[in-house]
């Protein structure tokens, strides 16, 4: 039997909701993630689950698709009380979840990831999954190459894999929470066509995002969680992204901030000529001191690359990069941390935190041979350590029951925000900011918008990578484009959005009104 | 509501207290749970494992020359548990304790029997340090082949242990071979008495049969030491950075070359004591019957102490104890001894799984109780 031939045992009561969770709560070790919570999720609908960072929606959803036990209430699928005691099951109640962070095996092939745990038998036919998955994208629109190795793959693409995976088993609820977090807006547009494909196939779609514009376009049911509790259910008709900011976080939220002027002094950061295997080909650019530089792309054009060029991760094959005048290149990330480069990395799991320790360890990484956190005796300071995590954890809102619970425990925005908070802390000359605000709730990225306009306003520097235009527009002084590791372009702050599109996708844009074009 | 509870900090430390105290329990129930699988393997040799049991516990703790020598089986497998333990926290595999500790014997004997010039106070220092140095250079080779070229340690290593075992092989038969008598053994010539350790059994008033000496105290010392290397020291945080998370451990600045070569050379100086007990302790000689394995009994000591040194310490006393029971099984009963060893087995695994169900168990029963607690195990995870 293969997994798409799976189907629901249980005989559905006519007209029963497709999902219904009754009081359902959730307890984590000092902290209710799920506190009474009722939800209906009808069959053929686009449900969205909004909400702060650590409101609960990853928990719930994750309830759902057995990895946690609840604590109190049940859940009844097509009216009938199940329990879901592992995604296995899930699976085979027709449930898939497609997770904030991947669950991939790197090493693997594209192929090989999506039949895991779903072969069917002791012998692999994988020439037969292969054909159908190269079908099943196909079928969808996923550019993907089935034999493709993961570790090859941008976190778009591995996205794509894990849709692909849950569909492949054939199910008719589909989890995805945050999927849209590591998609340009093109992406995202031909993913929401593929979601109303699948809800026009009879599908079902939980939808979790921290953007509500996508949530007003894509959603037919919207629910609204805080603090563990559902508090407040609307549809898109009757809804604004206004309201549902409010409804989120308690309080209005700004969705445009004023750029504070700054006269721009010397240059910080002067990238000459950078070549990176096939990855980077020649990039040059320039960052001044009090100014944010955008540089906007579709995912998996060399931006991960550049940003760990910078930060010392990769030594260039070619070219040259040099902070305040003085030539860097070739420098380790100690020595640059050192020089004052901070580096928020796109991937807080494997660049950015050290899940196993304790939030207090993870406060004082890339500092910790500071003299303030250690001796020259190589002891740590830990009463400073711990003084400086209550200080991240305060300033940046990280909600987490206390400093020595490990990062892991952390729900996605607040590693985030811890994330954030340790690399802005010890104001660097040269911030790399690479997706600063993937996963956050509205009110956090106003909150971090904030402080990156702050560090400009300092006369500090910042370099903005970011596939969010959005975020492009809101902060940036100038704007780069970059496309299969070059820079396709250049743009003052004003240059209307379509015409940065052209560059992120590789065509030069002619000069229109205002717009330069620059070949660098 | 999922609002932060102040005071949580207060009571982490009476969770992990429960917690250690859930791991003794567990500790106790595997050791139960692997008594039972014993007894049956002693029932099917037509013993009675109660009468068994008795013994080994008789001979290893009845007089206290029985616990001294409980404690000098305890001391090389404490070194060579945390050798394996703190490579581990790394991220590596240290398989080459054995060979390194057996090069460590070497040059060791060739410190004793080359600067016998010196006196007592300084030549037993330099014996250990010859010992350490050779074990820990024994060891920086894999690692530096390892992080220059790639090569896995464990390849690497276990072929370093073949070639350390022939080397011993032929400098006893080569250049250290005993110029005296024709001996029967294939052996060095006695060190000088003067480079000899210290031994414990006289001041303790011990008979002169327990070679329990000063680096049994030392062994504790190192439990010690290398507990705070590895939750106190930046080396040991980046070490255990680099072992959970390599990439985010570099991007924090961390070398990881660099990180684990150091970790590397750190076990092999532990691994560098592991064989000086038998060599200064006991034979005050190195021949071809010295004692193997020590190295790969570490591996499981170090997994039945969960990698952290007060587990280790406690681990290595329990294996002493069985090693003990070894000779009263064989003057006592009519069993091979290697049903102890079975027992050992069945003790490691079981003992794995129930402090993994402890964990758990401890974890979901704080939630119960809504306590604010901490629950996982966070340093000994
Ligand atoms: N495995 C866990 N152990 C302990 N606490 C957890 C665990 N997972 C989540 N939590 C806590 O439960 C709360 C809800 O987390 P959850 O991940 O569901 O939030 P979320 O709404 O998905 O947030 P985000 O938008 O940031 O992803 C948070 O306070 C989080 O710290
Ligand atoms: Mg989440």
């Amino acid at each position: 039997m293969t997994a798409t031939e799976v189907t629901t045992p249980a005989a559905p009561e006519d007209g029963a909701p497709l999902v219904v969770f009754e009081a359902v709560t959730k307890r984590f070790p000092g902290i209710v993630a799920n506190d009474s919570v009722d939800l209906t999720l009808e069959a053929g609908e686009i449900h969205a689950l909004i909400g702060e960072n650590g409101a609960g929606k990853s928990t719930l959803m994750r309830v759902l698709y057995g990895m946690y036990p609840p604590d109190g209430g049940r859940i009844l699928v097509k009216g009938q009380e199940v329990k879901v005691s592992s995604p296995r099951v899930a699976i085979s109640l027709g449930i898939g979840m497609v997770h904030q962070h991947f669950v991939l095996v790197d090493r693997f092939t594209v192929t090989e990831n999506i039949i895991l745990g779903a072969e069917g038998g002791p012998v692999l036919d994988v020439g037969d999954a292969e054909h159908k998955i190269a079908e099943l994208a196909e079928s969808y629109g996923f550019a993907i190459d089935p034999h493709r190795r993961i570790e090859e793959l941008s976190v778009g693409q591995q996205q794509r894999v894990e849709i692909l995976k849950a569909l492949y088993r054939g199910v008719d609820l589909l989890i995805l929470d945050e999927p849209t977090a590591v998609l340009t807006p093109s992406e995202a547009g031909e993913l929401f066509d593929n979601l109303r494909k699948l809800r026009g196939d009879g599908k079902t779609i939980v939808f979790i995002s921290h953007k509500l514009d996508e949530v007003l376009e894509i959603a037919d049911r919207i629910t609204v969680l805080r603090r563990g509790r559902v508090v407040g259910a609307t549809r898109p008709q009757e809804s604004s992204k206004n309201k549902l900011a409010e409804m989120m976080v308690g309080r209005p939220v700004l969705f445009q901030l004023d750029k504070p002027e700054v006269q721009v002094g010397e240059p910080v950061l002067k990238v000459e000529e950078v070549g990176l295997g096939n990855h980077l080909n020649g990039v040059s650019l320039e960052v001044r001191a009090g100014e944010i530089l955008g540089v906007a792309g579709v995912e998996g054009n060399g931006q991960r690359e550049l940003a760990e060029t910078l930060i010392g991760l990769r030594t260039p094959d070619s070219g040259r990069f040099s902070l305040a005048g003085e030539d860097v290149t070739g420098l380790s990330v100690a020595r640059l941390r050192k020089l004052g480069v901070g580096f928020v990395p796109e991937d807080r799991h494997h660049r950015g935190l050290v899940l196993d320790m304790t939030l207090w360890e993870n406060s004082v990484l890339g500092r910790q041979s500071e003299t303030e956190y250690s001796s020259r005796g190589g002891v740590l300071a830990i009463r400073k350590i711990k003084e400086l995590a209550s200080r991240l954890v305060e300033a940046f809102d990280v909600r987490a029951r206390g400093i020595t619970v490990p990062a892991a425990t952390l729900s996605g925005g607040n590693q985030q925000k811890l994330i954030l908070a340790r690399e802005l802390d010890d104001e660097p000359v040269l911030l790399i900011a690479h997706q600063p605000t993937r996963g956050l709730d509205v009110g956090a990225i106003e909150f971090v918008w904030r402080q990156l306009l702050d560090q400009k306003a300092a006369g500090r520097s910042v370099l903005l990578i970011s596939a969010e235009l959005d975020e492009i527009y809101e902060l940036s002084d100038r704007i780069l484009t970059i496309y299969e590791g070059r820079i396709s372009g250049e743009y003052p702050s004003d240059a209307p959005p379509e015409e940065v599109g052209v560059g992120m996708t590789g065509g030069r844009a002619e000069a229109g009104a205002g717009a330069t074009v620059t070949e660098l | 509501m999922a609002t932060a509870v102040s005071g949580a900090p207060k009571r982490s430390r009476s969770s992990r207290l429960e917690l250690i105290g859930g791991q003794i329990l567990a500790f106790v129930g595997a050791a139960l749970f692997a008594g039972v699988i014993g007894g049956i393997i002693i029932v099917l040799y037509g013993e009675n494992p109660l009468f068994v049991y008795a013994t080994v516990l008789n001979y290893a703790t009845a007089r206290p020359e029985d616990i001294a020598q409980v404690a000098e089986n305890a001391t090389p497998l404490i070194f060579s548990g945390l050798a394996v333990a703190v490579a581990f926290k790394a991220g590596m595999f240290n398989i080459g304790v054995e060979g390194q500790y057996i090069i460590g014997m070497l040059t060791a004997a060739i410190a004793a029997l080359y600067l016998d010039r010196l006196p007592g106070v300084l030549l037993v220092p330099a014996v250990v340090l010859s010992a350490v140095l050779g074990a820990a250079a024994w060891a920086a080779i894999p690692a530096i082949l390892k992080v220059k070229t790639g090569a896995h340690e464990v390849v690497t290593t276990i072929m370093m242990n073949g070639i350390a075992i022939s080397l011993v092989a032929w400098a006893i038969l080569n250049p250290l071979k005993s110029t005296g008598e024709q001996s029967v053994d294939l052996r060095t010539n006695l060190f000088p008495g003067k480079a000899l350790m210290p031994s414990l059994a006289e001041p303790l008033g011990l008979p002169s049969s327990v070679h329990l000496t000063l680096l049994f105290p030392i062994a504790l010392l190192a439990c010690a030491l290398v507990w705070f290397f590895l939750y106190r020291t930046r080396l040991g945080y980046e070490v255990r950075a680099v072992g959970s998370s390599s990439g985010s451990a570099e991007a924090g600045g961390i070398s990881i070359g660099a990180a684990q070569i150091k970790v590397f050379l750190i076990s092999g100086v532990l691994a560098g004591f592991v064989g000086l007990n038998h060599l200064l302790g006991d034979k005050g000689y190195l021949g071809n019957n010295y004692e193997v394995g020590l190295g790969f009994a570490g591996i499981a000591v170090a997994f039945l102490g969960r990698n952290h040194p007060v587990g280790i310490a406690l681990s290595a006393l329990l294996i002493g104890v069985l090693i003990r029971g070894e000779d009263g099984i064989a003057l006592s009963t009519e069993l091979p001894t290697e049903v102890l060893i079975i027992l050992q087995g069945v003790l490691i695994l079981s003992v794995v799984v129930a402090y993994e169900l402890v964990r758990r168990t401890v974890a979901r029963r704080q939630l119960r109780e809504e306590a604010v607690v901490e629950a996982a195990a966070p340093a000994e995870a």
